[in-house]
């Protein structure tokens, strides 16, 4: 198998108006007689099906949930970057470019990424069309503020919702073309199967989450917009019913798996109370502008916070990284609160955690000003642990949160499957090792909006696609394999729930295959989720069946999928001998801790080829290599 | 940390057709920390290690803003707190020894698909009656084109943080959608860019909400008071206004 | 768009012409109580009241028909409110408590289509009594005229019609305390700082017009008639 990434010619700036002229168009009465299905409604989902509709393509849209509005897009706080250089600043495309690509280590490709930036500006018309209430500035124009990694100020922001906001725009325009007919929505539908006929994509398994069945869906091509997989680690801050089951059938039916181990851990969110805890809730990174990361220097620390006199406090993030100090970058912020915890200096019942002190913040500003500043956090923070921030310190540790990788995807965004699309966090493209704050919203909707309905057009009209129905045997195959998996599951009868299960594998991941990961480490988690994997399957207690609303159901089988997707990320992690963005390898550190980049080794994309699953996970790598044309590649530091 | 006891009597359905009834059930070692929804998910471990059904309920994003949770906690949707969904309700809001009754949103608009699971798709019909601008991708003007005034951006933007988890509809008496249609015929009613649709929204938008069976609203304000994002029942005022001016 | 008719028989609709006619109630209610008052007055004063308005002719016609039509509406649109919200919720919850706060709900709200139904009652009986009742004939301005004072003063001197009336009017009361509020906010008041003043103003305009109406019941009642204090008899 060769992965092309059919990146088109020519200079950067010119590469995607180019291949947009270059496209093949249809007819808009041809248009009619294709259908198109999108899988998820979160920003990638909403914005492509309602752009496709609007260009007169029959769509079908499938939810997990029970209306597409609740898709886990809704949960993103803090904003949306555009290169519209409103502040005068010294904005750019290029520069929203460099910044996205430098933030992710040089580990994406550069064509994707500049695209992205280039139509992150029509994002913002198209919102404030749709009625997306962004925050303004007492002119009536719209505001910016400033976030990580960046020099200047290009997030549109709605307060701290503005990922719900945005999906309401796109959940809107698409119950527009509900209403007009050429949007079909399938709400509690869950993809269990891609089909495939003569190799192409041409249909989806669904199991109707309410009533049990399972249905066969037809179509000239498949868009995938079903989220990232951080679920895999059972705590996370993703919602509870995000899942990596559709994309990883997909992967077991050809579709190539990129950079599974591109995790993203957030340093700042509420600890772990207790073994029932079920997520994890973040809490904006602006927190370490104005408070300091500490523990005590004594492993038997048993004194209250306040009690504890400065010389016995170890504010390790000033100490190790003077001139950054608290505000050191995602990743590192991560990395040290962990050390520091398994040194056995951390906080809180579980030992999980470490302080965010604001006591001198307040001394030196007031009590006033911190509240002004961070009052609704602060609001959250006692809200959910009953502790009062102002008078002690927060305790934070760090949570996944997003994964960088995903299934394999050209510069169409399409897999290497055709007629397969994958859009927003569910593919691997533009994020590289690590994301930017402020940019997994941009993503989504620039995919949804503004790529996929070139690209899938382009796909229709330049293959042959012959009419299929779901009578043809690949669809009964592929319904058959669906409905087994479940039987199987139900016919265990074991003694261990799936979230035991579930929490077990989580707990592998975070300490093999989290912050930080080591061959001794890696090796040992491969072995152990095999171990753990071989035992689900043996003992695992499904409730009830399959012919009713059944959640423990659902969990099992996407639990079954997370098992074998963990031992990709394990190995990937594994095969990667470098440390990169979020992939930070033990081994591969300069003397003073940092991540240390293999560029002439490791400037590729790792793209696994499934080849079954036989007591371990059998897998063959293929390597899409990163040809850095425009962009010069530097090592970070932050010392 | 202290452990509680906690009695629930919990609605059971098997589906739509089959009539409910309450079941009781202890349970032991609750933590204060746990939210609510971690309270049911112990319970439910509990349930099927015994071989029995779990107890189904909705939920996703467990830090109140997907919608998807809504249970009546002691005759109050969402439980006791203001402004507060029944994910981010914590136990300790509870004694030991206390009984909780958990019952779905009741409403005939809201069918039960399954013990607290209800159907709540009548809100993305009002929704698709008219909730939108109808803006086609690619077709949107710069957006700094049109300035909104600072305080109607700020105001379209509170009607605009409605969750859509029909808690207003599970404490109105009259089990009245009036709150979340207002909130959106509001918040896009409020801004130049939903001006060109805006008597057709509203129409179209308050007419959905009767025929999906939903009753009148009687100025209760109870939606207020429950609403996890605290909507203000001037959204309803606003629609009204709207809808007498897009009659005459 | 929908035509008029269909408008006012839509939820939004309903409830502005529930207001709007309940607003027109009020307003009658507030005269009704100033004619009573007469009672207090010169020994002719509430009989002149009453040979004025027979005085009208057909323009009392007008407002006698004007006014049946308005109450009719509005009883007709708070009971089939009241009925949909049965189909609404056909199965009653277990337990149910409002959350407080900003809720408006309490006895006054929750016993609207309760209060109404008897108002509706209490209307019909009133006018059998008062202005179909069996009257003498008074001579005011040298024109014979319904003595509808004296009518009142005995009617009042039983127990069963003065504590009747009297429960009635605090049902009134309770029926206003919501409804005023409520008609401003169906009628598209939005400001939270006037509701909150006009929900006050509300309450304080229901609790004077329910003791403005008990009063004349209970006052005749227990100051025997024509010899109590403020009662000027001929």
């Amino acid at each position: 198998m060769k992965l092309d990434p059919k990146i088109p010619s020519g200079p950067l700036a010119e590469k995607w108006t180019k291949h947009r002229n270059d496209i093949h168009l249809l007819s808009p009465n041809n248009k009619r007689k294709h259908k198109v299905i999108v899988v998820g409604t979160g920003l990638a989902g909403a914005s492509a099906a309602a752009s496709l509709s609007e260009l007169g393509y029959s769509v079908e849209v499938f939810s997990i949930l029970d209306s597409p509005r609740r898709a886990h897009s809704i949960a993103a706080q803090g904003g949306i970057n555009a290169a519209k250089n409103y502040q005068n600043d010294g904005d750019s495309v290029w520069r929203l470019f460099y910044d996205t690509i430098k933030g992710g280590d040089y580990r994406s490709r550069e064509a994707n990424v500049y695209r992205l930036a280039e139509v992150s500006n029509y994002i913002i018309d198209q919102a404030v069309a749709q009625g997306v209430p962004f925050g303004r500035e007492y002119g009536g124009l719209l505001d910016n503020r400033s976030f990580g990694g960046a020099q200047v100020s290009r997030t549109f922001y709605s307060r701290g919702q503005t990922g719900q906001q945005l999906l309401l725009g796109a959940y809107q325009a698409m119950m527009k073309e509900v209403h007009s007919g050429r949007v079909k929505m399938y709400n509690r539908h869950e993809m269990l199967d891609l089909v495939l006929v003569d190799g192409k994509a041409r249909g989806i398994i669904t199991r109707d989450l309410v009533k049990g069945t399972v249905h066969r869906f037809e179509a000239d091509a498949v868009i995938l917009c079903t989220g990232g997989y951080g679920n895999v680690f059972y705590l996370s801050t993703n919602a509870k019913n995000s899942n990596a089951t559709a994309a990883w059938r997909c992967h077991k039916r050809g579709a190539v798996f990129a950079n599974p181990c591109f995790v993203q851990i957030h340093p700042t969110c509420i600890p772990v109370s207790g073994d029932y805890q079920s997520k994890l809730t973040l809490m904006s990174e602006s927190l370490r502008n104005d408070g300091r990361v500490w523990v005590p220097r004594n492993k038997d620390e048993k004194r209250h916070p306040n009690d504890i006199p400065e010389e016995d406090r170890y504010y390790y993030l000033e100490e190790r990284y003077p001139s950054f100090g608290n505000l050191v970058p995602r990743d590192v912020a991560s990395r040290s609160a962990k050390m520091v915890c398994d040194e056995g200096l951390g906080v809180g019942d579980t030992g999980l955690a470490v302080y965010l002190d604001f006591r001198d913040a307040i001394k030196r500003d007031s009590k006033e000003v911190i509240e002004a500043k961070y009052g609704n956090l602060f609001d959250m923070y006692q809200n959910i642990t009953d502790d009062n921030p102002y008078e002690m310190p927060m305790r934070i540790f760090p949570a996944v949160h997003y994964t960088m990788g995903g299934l394999w995807v050209d510069y169409n965004l399409m897999s290497n499957i055709p007629g397969l699309f994958v859009a927003g966090e569910a593919n691997f493209s533009d994020h590289g090792a690590n994301r930017l704050g402020a940019s997994a919203l941009m993503q989504g909707l620039s995919d949804g909006y503004f790529i996929v309905p070139y690209t899938v057009g382009n796909y229709i009209a330049d293959v042959d696609l012959p009419k299929v129905n779901t009578e043809h045997e690949a669809f009964a195959e592929a319904e058959d394999s669906s409905k087994k998996i479940m039987d199987k599951l139900l016919a265990v009868k074991g003694n261990k729930t799936v979230i035991e299960f579930h929490r077990e594998l989580g707990k592998i991941m975070w300490d093999k295959v989290g912050i930080s990961r080591s061959k001794e480490g890696l090796e040992s988690a491969i072995e152990e989720i095999r171990a753990l994997r071989d035992e689900f399957w043996e003992n695992v207690n499904v409730p009830g069946d399959a012919n009713y609303y059944n959640k423990y159901l659902e969990f099992a089988y996407r639990v079954a999928d997370y098992f074998e997707l963990a031992e990709l990320m394990a190995i990937d992690a594994l095969d990667r001998g470098e440390s990169c963005g979020c992939h930070l390898r033990d081994e591969y550190q300069t003397e003073e801790g940092e991540a240390l980049r293999n560029d002439k080794e490791y400037a590729f994309v790792s793209a696994y080829e499934f080849l079954g699953v036989n007591g371990k996970l059998e897998t063959k790598l293929h390597k899409e290599k990163l040809e850095f044309e425009f962009v010069e590649l530097k090592q970070r530091s932050y010392k | 940390m202290s452990l509680m006891t906690i009695n629930l009597k919990v609605w059971r359905q098997k589906n739509t057709e089959t009539p409910g009834k309450f079941e009781d059930y202890k349970l032991d070692g609750v933590s204060e920390h746990m939210s609510f929804l971690e309270m049911l998910d112990v319970l439910n471990e509990n349930l099927i290690k015994e071989g029995k059904d779990p107890v189904e309920f909705d939920y996703d994003c467990r830090e109140g803003i997907c919608g998807s949770c809504n249970m009546v906690i002691n005759g109050r949707a969402h439980g006791p707190k203001h402004k507060t969904a029944a994910c981010q309700l914590h136990m300790r809001t509870y004694n030991d020894g206390d009984t909780i009754v958990i019952e779905p949103p009741r409403a005939a608009a809201f069918p039960i698909i399954k013990d607290l699971v209800v159907d709540r798709s009548a809100f993305d019909r009002i929704i698709e009656a008219g909730g939108y601008i109808s803006v086609k991708t690619g077709a949107a003007p710069e957006a700094n084109l049109i300035p909104v005034p600072q305080d109607t951006s700020n105001e379209a933007f509170d009607y605009a943080t409605c969750i859509g988890c029909g808690g207003c509809v599970a404490a109105c008496p009259n089990s009245s959608a009036a709150l979340f249609t207002g909130a959106k015929i509001a918040h896009l009613n409020s801004l130049p860019q939903g001006q060109p649709e805006r008597d057709k929204r509203t129409v179209a938008m308050v007419d959905q909400m009767a025929k999906e069976g939903f009753g009148d609203c009687s100025n209760y304000a109870e939606c207020e008071a429950v609403c996890p994002v605290g909507i203000s029942i001037s959204s309803i005022a606003a629609m009204r206004r709207d809808y007498i001016k897009a009659i005459f | 768009m929908p035509s008029l008719i269909e408008a006012f028989q839509s939820q939004v609709g309903r409830k502005v012409l529930t207001g709007l006619t309940g607003f027109l109630l009020v307003f009658f209610i507030i005269f009704h109580l100033a004619g009573n008052l007469a009672i207090f007055g010169e020994p002719d004063a509430m009989n002149s009241y009453s040979q004025f308005l027979h005085d009208l002719g057909p323009l009392l016609w007008v407002a006698r028909i004007g006014l049946l039509l308005i109450f009719v509406i509005h009883a007709y649109i708070g009971i089939s409110i009241w009925i949909n919200k049965r189909k609404a919720r056909p199965q009653q919850y277990k337990v149910y408590s409002s959350k407080g706060g900003p809720s408006r709900q309490g006895l006054s709200s929750r016993s609207m289509a309760f209060t109404g139904v008897v108002l509706l009652i209490f209307v019909v009986a009133h006018i059998n009594t008062f202005a179909l009742g069996d009257m003498d004939t008074v001579l005011i301005d040298g024109r014979e005229t319904h003595d509808v004072k004296t009518l009142v003063l005995d009617t009042f001197q039983n127990p069963i019609y003065a504590f009747g009336y009297t429960i009635v009017m605090i049902l009134l009361g309770a029926h206003l305390g919501h409804g005023i509020w409520s008609a401003f906010t169906s009628l598209t008041l939005r400001s939270k700082k006037a509701s909150a003043t006009i929900y006050t103003i509300g309450v304080v305009v229901a609790v004077l017009l329910a003791v403005g109406f008990l009063f004349i019941p209970l006052y005749i009642y227990f100051g025997g008639g024509c010899d109590a204090a403020l009662i000027h008899c001929n």
